[in-house]
């Protein structure tokens, strides 16, 4: 037992964890200015978006017939449009489609494809064989012209759009969430834990997930971000929410017709989707440089 | 320190008799791209309660393989096994994953080799150690808690209470592998697996790593297979050794029998690629030339012949059988031109002075 003492005080100078608090602190400064500004933008936008119905906004359907392409003044400080709507109302109102969007497509991607590729990555075998097979199939379909065909074919509310676009986001997120489980997969930790009598299911959730879970949400604020510009691009074409619903991207395509008459009509919703979207993907870049940063450490 | 595990029941010697683990004939097969090896090659063994053995070979020569079959751990995708595992009254070779699962982490559990894979790099060593608590037994969350923090202070982690909240890259490689023992003892399994568990390792630490599991053992009266390369790291810590190359056990005795009357070369040629301190500095080590042979086509005859400053034409043609001592008969040996035990004498002797 003598030994086992003599361990333990020459352990005790092995090394220290008066580190507990530090990483945090040290990983807010990393992060950066951007970051955060980024953060409070997005943050900004998502509240907008709630309490839009609650802010005292114009109506952003019905307009002012009497005020119509009016420039930016203090009763409507994005100015007006063709049919005397207020933008701002509108640009505000249409934040909630490219959010529902945005973020529900994406969710519903990663938790299919997500869940698949660690499936996939984990398990190997047939499984992989297969869904990996089923995932080249889809890629190899050019996801704009499948979603603005089933779009066109379905109908195009604002859920039916975002379970397909969801869907169409799905082989990706597969390959790269299976890529980035693959490399964990086969440690020794896995292994390890198989030891000591974990299941399939526990190692998946409670050992793999963790690990895969930064590429998760760095991946999942990209796509995102990937998923407001195709919502934005189906939107002018006519196939996103139908009209008079706001969203940016049918906004831009309204503003097509008076360019020259009223830039401001293009301007705005142009200006919070280019926004919102340079906020996601800096907080998405920041954020994989940071887990990138401590993955060396370790 | 022994009144803190009263959480855990200890098996008590009495009423367990028998041989905690049967191996026999076991053979581990792999298909290969290039065709099927046979890492482990009608290997039998028997392993009492409480007893250690040392399994010893070079890189290559299954010792791992053996390991882990006798745990059922290996992927069943591209592994064969067959021969029969009898560990208490389960048999390992062909049991489904949810048999085993009960077994693992319970009543075997392993040590791995690097602690710096072993453990999971995002996860909170309080968890990772009462993950299998909470599987196998009924413990609740605090419970389980103060059981890992009483594991944590047993292999020796200064101020376990706040160690537990760490992560394991807060940790050096020592503590890590202490952490990783601290894992496998907690629900203290009557067979201990430790894969080359102090390779990994500082020299000065590896000392004290086997120390603690030496000290564990005795405590908690578990079995341990130790497999390592190195025979220095057996010779003081185990009941018994067996020898491997190329899948088959080679030489099997009781520590004492072996270092004093090892009979096979191979063994020899392994003891005399060993540093000693005694040894004059500058002292070129006797390597043992050439390869472990490929183990999907295997030599004819003995295994080791090609590399054996002994052999025979008959060593080359005929596989020596594994055969017993005369002086002793627990000592094996698969060799057709054993060492006289004059020629191990001088190794021992130079052994015996460090």
């Amino acid at each position: 037992m003598s030994s086992t003492t003599d361990a333990v005080s020459s352990a005790a100078t092995e090394s220290s964890v008066g580190v507990s608090r530090a990483p945090k602190k040290r990983m807010r400064k990393a992060l950066g200015t951007i970051f955060w500004i980024s953060i409070c933008w997005i943050g900004v936008v998502f509240l907008l978006a709630i309490v839009a119905s609650w802010i005292g906004l114009d109506d952003p359907n019905n307009g002012d017939f009497s005020l119509i392409n009016s420039s930016p003044s203090w009763s409507h400080p994005f100015g007006t449009d063709d049919l005397g709507r207020d933008i701002l109302s509108r640009v505000i109102y249409g934040a909630r489609v490219s959010l529902i969007v945005g973020f529900g497509a994406m969710g519903l991607g990663m938790s299919i494809g997500g869940t698949l590729g660690m499936i996939a990555a984990y398990r190997r075998g047939a499984v992989d064989t297969l869904v990996s097979a089923a995932s080249y199939v889809m890629l190899a379909f050019p996801a704009l012209v499948a979603v603005i065909a089933i779009v066109a074919f379905w109908g195009h509310d604002i859920w039916k759009i975002t379970i397909i676009v969801g869907v169409a986001s799905t082989p990706l997120v597969y390959r790269v969430i299976r890529a980035a489980t693959l490399s964990y997969a086969t440690r020794e930790f896995v292994t390890a834990a198989k030891a000591q009598g974990a299941t399939d299911t526990r190692i998946l959730s409670r050992e793999l997930l963790p690990n895969v879970l930064p590429t998760i949400i760095s991946y999942f604020l990209i796509g995102v971000a990937t998923v407001i510009i195709l919502e934005g691009a189906l939107a002018f074409l006519g196939l996103s929410v139908p009209a008079p619903t706001a969203s940016w991207g049918n906004m831009i395509n309204e503003s097509r017709t008076y360019l020259s008459d009223n830039p401001w009509l293009a301007l705005f919703p142009s200006m919070a989707m280019f926004l919102f979207l340079i906020a996601l993907n800096l907080v998405g870049d920041a954020l994989r440089q940071s887990f990138d940063a401590q993955e060396s450490k370790l | 320190m022994s009144n803190e595990q009263s959480s855990i029941a200890f098996p008590s010697t009495e009423e367990l008799s028998g041989p905690l683990l049967r191996v026999k004939d076991l053979r581990t097969t792999f298909s290969t791209p290039r065709g099927s090896l046979t890492a482990v090659d009608g290997v039998s063994f028997e392993l009492g309660r409480g007893e250690t053995l040392g399994i010893v070979g070079e890189s290559g020569s299954g010792k791992t393989v053996l390991a882990r079959s006798v745990m059922g751990l290996l992927p069943r995708s591209n592994t064969t096994q067959t021969g029969s595992i009898l560990f208490e009254e389960t048999e390992i070779v062909g049991a489904q994953e949810a048999t085993l699962r009960e077994i693992w982490g319970a009543k075997i559990a392993m040590v791995f080799q690097d602690p710096m894979t072993s453990l999971n790099p995002v996860v909170r060593i309080q968890r990772q150690i009462t993950e299998s608590l909470r599987l196998h037994t009924s413990m609740d969350r605090a419970e389980a808690k103060a059981t890992a923090i009483s594991l944590l202070s047993q292999v020796g982690i200064p101020s376990p209470a706040e160690r537990v909240r760490a992560y394991p890259f807060q940790l050096s490689g020592g503590m890590r592998q202490r952490v990783t023992i601290a894992i496998a003892l907690a629900c203290s399994p009557r067979l201990l697996l430790a894969d080359e568990p102090t390779t990994g390792l500082d020299v000065t630490v590896q000392a004290q790593i086997l120390d603690l599991l030496s000290s564990l053992q005795s405590a908690r009266q578990m079995a341990v297979i130790l497999v390592t390369h190195d025979l220095g790291v057996v010779a003081t810590r185990t009941d018994r050794i067996a020898v491997m190359y190329a899948g088959h056990i080679v030489e099997m005795a009781s520590t004492k029998r072996l270092f004093a009357s090892m009979a096979m070369p191979y063994t020899q040629a392994l003891l005399r690629s060993t540093p000693r301190i005694s040894q004059p500095s500058h002292t070129r080590l006797i390597a043992i030339d050439g390869r472990p042979p490929d183990l999907i086509n295997p030599p004819s005859g003995c295994a080791f012949a090609p590399r054996c400053t002994y052999a025979t034409d008959q060593c080359r043609s005929e596989r020596p059988p594994l055969r017993t001592a005369a002086e002793d008969p627990t000592h094996l040996f698969a060799c057709w031109n054993p060492l006289q035990t004059g020629n191990a004498g001088s190794i021992t002797t130079a052994k015996g002075e460090n």
